[in-house]
């Protein structure tokens, strides 16, 4: 039967643990009544004093009395009003008392057009000030590059303290002093060091948390283009919703989506998408390093093509149709094509793949035994969210890592070689606390477990309990949709087809075997063999500053596209906005500005990677079968296209099913004496995101870090492909014969994460 | 009786029509001459200074929300005390209907219409003004209002709680009853 309860007459449908305001705004009547501490994430607090209604009560004894709806549970048959001149009393006078010491500064605001505040003061028709004393100020503190304060807006809601420290277990942002002098901030003026900070912008019903990188290129929301989207920047695959205007992105905000992200979003999804707008970003056509025009390029490239000695790169930074195209058109001239830039990472794609169906996030957040091994929180920062929940929720957590991560603050640390996490992971199998929990779930950074790893992680949930889970993640948006690519150990192929000079160029799609991709040692050692790169990006790496051919493509909310997240989850991300030059300085573009009608105001931005392979395929004469394969390959792959506001559908476990049979891949042995690499991975780094200024100044400094008792000020790492000097970082609490490197290093040094590493220690003078 | 009752009236018409023969012409000849406008004419809108000499704009984009054709674009920037200021601010006065709700949405009364209204030029495309043909350098219509002395945000010259009807900064450290 269906639960209601009666509100102004009207019958509301609840569930059972929902409160009055939480069934009310379900039901679409949030209109009859304003909040403001209540947020559907945060729950109820009942500090705002807004929310009142009237209860009737059903015996006669009692007189009906005025409530607030955030602290009231539904339950059936209630007999609520609002229309009543004691409710509005209370919502007009609260109102009033909440804006007696606003500074009623919204056209200065970034807050006005989506504050809260303000559509309430509406909603509750307060719209003159009776009082006109003088107001209560505050001095603001400066919150890093981030997040704008002006405490001045305040309503002490505590929305942003209960988001900070209970949700996010911030500890460096919390609210101070007493009576009406209540002051929310950090202790010190300072970055906030949260990898959620940005959420506070969000979660802050007024103007005191904005949006501090929206602020220098400011458009109201109301002007703002905005679409459905995907965030690029890690496999979570969290629903995002970039905002344009004029052409250019200003901001990214964080859309709704059940099972991953229903509220919130990482400061590398939120600030990340700067790399759309660097300077350095790569908008025009360059052939041998200088700006030229498309079909000069196109013809000089296809040219190239035709020799019949090229090979294709793919990258799991793009989307699944992009190295599709890419797939297709290497499969039409015979050429052979890799998704991976290293075996390593293809069979660790390939392990990933064969894993079962991972747990959603919000399955993250109910689990009560949770095991993460690796920096989780570095690589998928908004998967340490969702372990965090779990903690609230009274999960049991033990980490698994060989460095002391933010989570494993929070939980049982075990200090662990990461080329002894095969073992261990074996060895959970006979764990009884894992086997006796109810919902026990394993996460990891899919690097530092490596294909080892993973392998092991796969044999082990095939002997634990049926209700056990696993997921592992990965920072390139895509690893599964490249991972359809990686079955027959095509980068070995490829780089032996380079080695054995059967080809000399290599047409790279947002690949960067040059620079920082894993295994980019190995591709710089190849690289005299080399005539020349093509490369197909849109950000500014070191394949494209080294490669003899640059066609730009459009940045991720600029076009449509497929992203395959860490469960397999197959979403749709649509085009946002197209790209124009930005109107900031009127002068200059005054002379282009069209005299009649039909006129092209602004150049167009680049446009997409199946484009410019259409293009391609075009001056080679193989429009028809590169179509045709493009069409039967995504026929294949995601015969079901879905719609950018869905919640998305998990790929067939059939299609997955066939990675099981990958050959197990073996771990290097690592003695006790060898130093041993770890990957350290910074919550804000990425190589999209590496582009975005603001944030990547928060980015800590560049080192070796390594357990506190060694005192060397710098040190020589040697590896088969480079040496690598670097400061050391001393941290306590690190595992002693483990050295953490960041992605760059291990490209740079041709190892990977687990494997043994010659150093030498530098003695201080 | 309809008869005479048409004569009546035409005499009346007559009587009305010879009474004005005294005055003087109420047209004038424009353009020669200028009109005399009422001082709430809603001729083309310019931007306007605040007492102390700055632009009195914020960039705050109601009047290119209000905006009923849609004839106002801006972009906001900031200065180095995070004042807030338009870095473009262009008009289409070929879309312009000189309706004042620019005026009327204007928080800081920077936007004022003035009382010129018949302006031409050769082609469309001169007359989408910019900002330095639309700023001027008087108050317009409000001499003494300055919007950032009012709003409590902090400027160069101006810190928190100096703002006018402002108490000073507490100290939100202050456990103090």
């Amino acid at each position: 039967m269906k639960r209601v309860f009666y509100l102004d007459g009207q019958t509301v449908p609840f569930t059972s643990g929902q409160n009055v305001l939480e069934a009310a705004i379900a039901a679409g009547m949030a209109r009859q009544i304003p909040y403001f501490c209540y947020h559907p994430a945060l729950g109820s607090l009942g500090a705002c004093r807004q929310c009142a209604v009237k209860i009737y009560p059903h015996d006669d004894k009692h007189p009906p009395r005025v409530t607030m709806a955030c602290l009231l549970p539904a339950s059936d048959n209630l007999q609520l009003a609002t229309v009543d001149k004691e409710v509005h009393t209370e919502h007009r006078e609260i109102i009033e008392l909440l804006m007696l010491n606003h500074p009623l500064d919204c056209p200065v605001c970034d807050e006005g057009g989506q504050c809260h505040l303000q559509d309430m003061t509406v909603q509750t028709g307060h719209a003159v000030r009776r009082y006109s004393g003088p107001k209560r100020t505050y001095h603001d503190q400066d919150l890093g590059p981030l997040v704008y304060q002006e405490m001045n807006r305040c309503i002490t809601c505590y929305r942003c303290v209960r988001f900070y420290q209970d949700t996010a277990q911030g500890d460096d942002f919390g609210v101070f002093g007493s009576r009406d002098r209540v002051y929310f901030g950090r202790l010190e003026d300072g970055p906030l060091e949260s990898p959620f900070s940005g959420n506070l912008v969000e979660v802050c019903p007024t103007g005191v948390f904005t949006d501090k990188v929206f602020r220098h290129d400011y458009a109201r929301v109301w002007d703002l283009q905005q679409g459905p989207s995907v965030c690029p920047h890690c496999a979570v695959g969290c629903n995002t919703m970039p905002g344009a205007r004029l052409g250019t992105l200003r901001r990214v905000r964080a859309r709704h989506h059940p099972e991953i992200n229903p509220h919130f979003l990482c400061d590398r999804g939120r600030y990340g998408f700067r790399y759309v707008t660097a300077a350095e970003r790569p908008v025009q056509a360059r052939l041998h390093g200088a700006r030229s025009r498309q079909d000069v390029v196109l013809r000089q490239v296809a040219m190239r093509l035709q020799e019949g000695r090229s090979g294709f790169l793919g990258s799991p930074r793009e989307d699944v149709q992009s190295n599709l195209a890419l797939f297709a058109l290497a499969d039409c001239l015979h050429a052979p094509f890799a998704a991976l830039s290293s075996p390593w990472m293809e069979a660790l794609a390939q392990q990933c793949m064969a894993l079962p169906q991972a747990p959603t996030l919000s399955d993250v957040e109910t689990a009560d035994h949770l095991i993460v091994m690796g920096d989780l929180g570095g690589v998928a920062p908004m998967a340490e969210l969702a372990v965090r929940q779990a903690l609230r929720n009274g999960a049991q957590l033990t980490v698994l890592a060989s460095q002391p991560t933010p989570l494993a603050e929070a939980g049982d640390y075990r200090p662990t070689r990461p080329s002894a996490l095969p073992d261990l992971i074996t060895g959970l199998a006979e764990d009884v606390c894992l086997q006796g929990s109810r919902r026990p779930v394993i996460l990891a950074a899919a690097e530092t477990l490596g294909p080892a790893g993973v392998h092991a992680l796969r044999k082990t949930l095939a002997r634990l309990p049926a209700n056990a889970r696993a997921g592992v993640f990965q920072n390139s948006p895509n690893l599964f949709g490249a991972a359809y690519f990686a079955v027959d150990g095509h980068t070995a192929r490829l780089q032996h087809a380079l080695r054995q000079r059967q080809i000399d160029h290599l047409l790279c799609l947002a690949a960067d075997p040059l620079g920082s991709d894993w295994g980019a040692g190995t591709w710089r050692s190849l690289v005299p063999g080399l005539q020349g790169a093509t490369v197909l990006d849109m950000v500014d790496t070191d394949t494209v500053r080294a490669a003899e051919a640059v066609l730009p493509t459009a940045a991720f909310p600029e076009r449509d596209g497929f992203f395959i997240n860490y469960e397999g989850r197959i979403q749709a991300f649509a085009q946002v906005y197209r790209r124009e030059a930005p109107v900031l300085h009127p002068q200059e573009n005054v002379n282009s500005f069209p005299a009649a009608a039909g006129g092209q105001m602004h150049p167009l931005g680049p446009p997409t990677p199946q484009y410019w392979l259409g293009r391609l395929a075009e001056l080679l004469d193989i429009v028809k079968p590169w179509q045709e394969r493009l069409a039967f390959y995504q026929h294949f792959l995601c015969p079901i296209s879905p719609h950018p506001d869905s919640p998305g559908v998990l790929l067939d476990d059939a299609l997955r099913a066939r990675f099981e049979i990958a050959a197990a891949p073996a771990a290097a042995p690592v003695g006790t004496e060898d130093w041993e690499l770890d990957l350290f991975h910074w919550y804000g780094g990425e190589t999209l995101a590496d582009a975005a200024a603001e944030l990547q100044s928060l980015a800590p400094a560049r080192g070796l870090r390594v357990s506190a008792d060694i005192s060397a000020p710098f040190a020589t790492l040697s590896g088969p492909c480079g040496r690598l000097r670097l400061p050391v970082i001393p941290i306590v609490g690190m595992v002693a014969g483990v050295v953490a490197l960041d992605q760059e290093g291990f490209a740079e040094l041709g190892l990977y994460p687990g494997e043994a590493v010659q150093i030498q220690w530098e003695v201080a003078s | 009786m309809s008869a005479y009752r048409s004569f009546v009236q035409l005499g009346l018409g007559l009587w009305t029509t010879l009474r004005q023969i005294g005055r003087g012409a109420s047209t004038i000849s424009y353009p020669e001459e200028a009109l005399k406008l009422p001082p709430r004419w809603r001729g083309r809108p310019a931007l306007t200074r605040d007492p102390d000499g700055d632009e009195r704009c914020v960039a705050c984009q109601l009047c290119s929300a209000v905006c009923p054709t849609r004839c106002i674009e801006l972009q906001a920037g900031e200065r180095e005390d995070e004042r807030r200021y338009p870095v473009s601010f262009r008009i289409n006065f070929s879309r312009c209907i000189y309706c004042g709700f620019c005026e009327e949405a204007c928080p800081t009364l920077a936007i004022q219409l003035l009382d010129e209204f018949a302006f031409s030029t050769e082609h469309h495309q001169d007359f989408i003004y910019e900002k330095e043909a639309l700023l001027i350098d008087g108050t317009g219509k409000h001499p003494h209002y300055n919007f950032y002395r009012h709003a409590g945000v902090a400027l160069h010259d101006k810190d928190k709680g100096q703002g006018s009807n402002e108490s000073p900064p507490v100290n939100g450290r202050s456990n103090l009853p």
